[in-house]
């Protein structure tokens, strides 16, 4: 499986207005990846994520998803496809418990959503418990969502991303709002995910030391392009992304 | 499923007292209480768009006034045996729902709303028009149910069965994996495409489910009434549903039942003195919003969560608190 490509993005443009929040960026992701796109605010790295994903539609640029390309695809289409994303600020089901709404991601993934005559609280148990247990959201599982803390919330994001069983997930700003403990704990997962199922992951980061000491390559964004590209080591000495990024860092 | 006959063994209750209630009650409750169940039918199929989709349908009067003209028709005109009438009342007006659907579900919020409304009147003002086909405004009458139907009682009975059976198979859409699918798109329908669900496409299903509850419940209201008029399609029509379940409460299942049996009860009582209806329904109303938000059913439900929390802190069982439903 490892070393095929399973993203390509070529040429991507999308401007807001006056804005170009995405300038012209190709990326390239082989199977099996555990990257990082990085950069200040507003460098574009949520728009690059929206673009890919159908969130956004693009203005010029192609997107392909192992070699099939789905520039513009509405984002339902994307995810049976098989690339999920959780999102910065967490975009949850606030009203529904923990359990529901990893169960709701489940039940899609297994195209049951369409019955309409068993009852929900029958179907998906197996798999919605088990996702709730590598999350470590098991002891929260009756709790209504939107009661969660910041973290637990991001956790549930996860969960409910790797409830559609995807190849390739984008995870923006995964650790946003967690304490150090947390944070170690969950990219700690997000290791074990790439390296034990081969999940292939994408990730933006604020926090340095995260995406030194987890992503084996890393793309720096900056006003919506490209501007360094590389394993850590070889970012941390290229000297624009210093100018622009980690000289302030540093 | 333990669970469940714990909390609902009311239900069963219920029932019963609707089995005994035309032998306790004169025969003008009992067409009260056909009433109740006709409109309580109309209102949970509303309730299919309002509370678990989370969009509000002003034109639901149209499914239910197509349902009422399907089976009148075929009644009036050719002389179809009621149960097939009922099953075209809900093949039709689910064929409406689908059309009208199509371009509703592209829409939400107050725009959803507006649409719904404007087609609802299209709708009304078809049926008022075409006179050759419907008699305007002119109505149908003698819509007579057939042999032992004739009797309110019979046809109480009746009602309660077809009215039974559908709450039972709209209850297994509540709460199978498209009803949470549809509270999924209430919550968010951002994250839902984002799971893989086709937003607009379950939106259009649950309109159409909801458009063919709304057409069986106008198909049962013809032989009731013995007459129907192009009024049903119209918006004061669809602003019943709507103010049962504000007064039951959307958010539970038979909030609408609920809301349906005060309002209609209300109504048949208060109109035996007064004229003021309007105003009548108005005051509730205005209490409903401003002291229970939540509806009637929304009330019962707050005193027992109070009521439960405090039976497991007694228990030191902190963590089932708010226990899946």
């Amino acid at each position: 499986m490892s070393g095929e490509v399973i993203l390509n993005v070529e040429n991507l443009n999308k401007a807001f207005g006056g804005l170009q929040a995405t300038d012209n960026v190709s990326y390239e992701m082989m199977t099996g990846e555990l990257s990082a796109i990085i950069g200040p605010n507003g460098a574009g790295k949520s728009t690059f994520f929206n673009l890919i994903t159908g969130y956004h539609a693009v203005d010029s640029g192609k997107v392909f998803f192992k070699d099939r390309d789905i520039t513009n695809w509405p984002p339902h289409k994307i995810t049976r496809l098989g690339i999920a994303r959780a999102f910065q600020v967490s975009n949850i089901y606030p009203r529904l418990t923990t359990y529901e709404n990893v169960r709701q991601a489940t039940l899609a993934q297994q195209r049951r959503t369409l019955n309409f005559f068993t009852p929900a609280n029958r179907l998906a148990k197996k798999e919605t418990m088990q996702l709730l247990e590598i999350t470590g959201l098991s002891q929260q599982a009756n709790m209504i969502s939107g009661n969660l803390s910041q973290g637990d919330k991001k956790r549930l994001e996860l969960a409910i991303a790797l409830g559609s069983k995807p190849e390739l997930v984008f995870l923006d700003e995964p650790t946003a709002g967690m304490s150090g403990e947390e944070t170690h704990e969950t990219m700690e997962l997000v290791k074990r995910l790439n390296r034990e199922i081969g999940l292939t992951i994408l990730f933006t980061e604020h926090d340095m030391s995260v995406v030194f000491g987890y992503a084996r390559r890393l793309t720096v964004l900056h006003q919506g392009a490209v501007i360094a590209e590389g394993t850590p080591e070889e970012v941390r000495d290229n000297e624009e992304a210093q100018r622009v990024y980690l000289g302030e860092e540093a | 499923m333990e669970i469940l006959t714990k909390r609902y063994w009311w239900l069963g209750l219920v029932f019963i007292g609707a089995l005994v209630l035309p032998l306790v009650v004169g025969e003008f409750w009992v067409h009260v209480a056909i009433e109740i169940l006709i409109l309580g039918l109309f209102a949970v199929s509303f309730n299919m768009i309002f509370g678990n989709m989370g969009q509000l349908s002003f034109g639901h009067a149209a499914y239910y006034g197509v349902g009422a003209y399907a089976t009148g028709l075929l009644m009036v005109r050719a002389s179809v045996p009621l149960p097939i009438c009922l099953a075209a009342s809900m093949v039709a007006a689910g064929i409406c729902a689908l059309i009208l659907g199509y371009f509703c579900v592209r829409l939400t919020g107050i725009y959803f709303a507006i649409l719904t409304l404007a087609f609802g009147q299209l709708l009304y003002y078809i049926i008022f028009q075409w006179y050759s086909f419907t008699r305007g405004d002119d109505g149908l009458q003698g819509i007579i149910p057939p042999g032992a139907l004739f009797s309110a009682t019979y046809y109480y009975y009746f009602t309660l069965f077809i009215v039974t059976g559908a709450l039972i198979a709209m209850w297994y859409v509540n709460e199978s994996p498209f009803g949470y699918t549809m509270r999924a798109i209430r919550e968010n329908a951002d994250r839902t495409r984002f799971i893989g669900i086709n937003v607009r496409r379950y939106m259009l299903i649950n309109f159409v489910v909801a458009g063919m509850f709304a057409g069986l419940a106008g198909g049962l209201w013809g032989p009731f009434n013995r007459s129907i008029a192009p009024d049903l399609c119209n918006w004061h029509q669809s602003g019943i549903p709507v103010f049962m379940t504000v007064i039951g409460g959307p958010l539970g299942f038979f909030g609408p039942m609920i809301g349906s049996i005060i309002y209609t009860f209300l109504m048949a009582f208060v109109t035996g003195f007064t004229e003021y209806w309007p105003l009548t329904i108005g005051l509730v109303i205005m209490f409903v919003v401003l002291f229970l938000p939540g509806g009637v059913l929304g009330l019962v439900e707050q005193k027992m969560k109070v009521f439960r929390s405090r039976d497991l802190e007694t228990r030191g069982d902190r963590s089932a608190e708010t226990g899946s439903s």
